[in-house]
């Protein structure tokens, strides 16, 4: 799966957040990265050309007056052109996934009826979720980070690999898809291990698929005994 | 939570200590909460498949 990661802001350098994901971009994966602010000029025929080339589109930016930085709008009207989207009845974006990671120096809880902004993250990203309708894309669910500069290092341990599993990971975030993520990267993971931790990588890849198939079986028991009980 | 599980969580909790980039460590650490997941499914599954096997009505 090809993960294109579109980021918007206008001083990326200063943004610990924006480097802090940049240094947690999955390794041995298929990820194209691109600063959108740091292109010279936008090469409509390139731009599309990643569009269509990915299976997924994040586009990643702060929050500013509740909405992407001028940057992103830009490059919407340049890149995203109306016979492209749609002009000639081929949409090459459908079934294509746009998920959004966006940063705010508000609270989750602000962002709700009643809440210090008033609004819902949902409301204030609507009209990129309008655009995805119109390509008939795939929307995903928002991966928000709030106050990134208030998190704790445990919060931030999590937030790298969240944040890996949001760009690659099947959706939607099951249980099952999450078990298949870990599953898949372990591999990788163990081979990057000094020699003397590699049996013990090799042990905990075991168990952890010993434990995979030990809830497959409960659930499939639990499933058997549904069917009887419905007779 | 199992025995297999704990021991599990251990290993990992040590692996993850020996790892000195901060995005290894965070896949360990978070393939430990992944592993709880798995162990708190565990437990409500098998839960509900007692929960269904003794149930006083079919005795």
């Amino acid at each position: 799966m090809t993960t294109l990661v579109l980021v918007s802001h206008p001083h990326l350098a200063d943004s610990t957040s924006q480097q802090f994901l940049k240094a947690s971009l999955p390794t041995n994966a298929d990820i194209v990265w691109e600063h959108i602010e740091s292109q010279a000029h936008l090469d409509i025929e390139k731009e599309q050309a990643q569009l269509r080339q990915a299976d997924r589109i994040i586009l990643q930016f702060p929050l500013y007056w509740y909405a992407a930085p001028a940057g992103l709008k830009q490059w919407e009207d340049t890149v995203l052109t109306r016979t492209f989207v749609y002009g000639d009845h081929r949409y090459p974006l459908a079934d294509k996934e746009l998920g959004i990671v966006v940063t705010t120096g508000m609270p989750a809880k602000a962002f709700q009826r009643g809440g210090a902004e008033g609004l819902t993250l949902d409301a204030a990203l609507a009209p990129l979720a309008a655009v995805a309708h119109r390509a008939k894309m795939t929307w995903l669910p928002t991966f928000a980070i709030h106050q990134f500069a208030y998190l704790e290092e445990p919060e931030k341990l999590q937030l790298v690999v969240d944040y890996q599993r949001y760009l690659t990971q099947t959706q939607p975030d099951s249980l099952q898809s999450r078990q298949t993520w870990f599953a898949q990267k372990l591999p990788g993971m163990i081979d990057q291990l000094p020699p003397e931790q590699q049996a013990t990588g090799r042990l905990i890849e075991a168990e952890f698929a010993q434990q995979q198939d030990d809830l497959d079986a409960l659930a499939d028991t639990l499933s058997l005994i549904k069917e009887r009980d419905d007779d | 939570m199992t025995e297999q599980s704990q021991w599990l969580q251990l290993q990992i909790d040590k692996l993850a200590e020996q790892q000195a980039k901060f995005t290894d460590r965070a896949f360990w650490l978070a393939l430990k909460e992944m592993v709880r997941e798995q162990d708190r499914r565990n437990d409500q599954l098998s839960g509900e498949v007692d929960g269904r096997t003794w149930r006083p009505d079919k005795w």
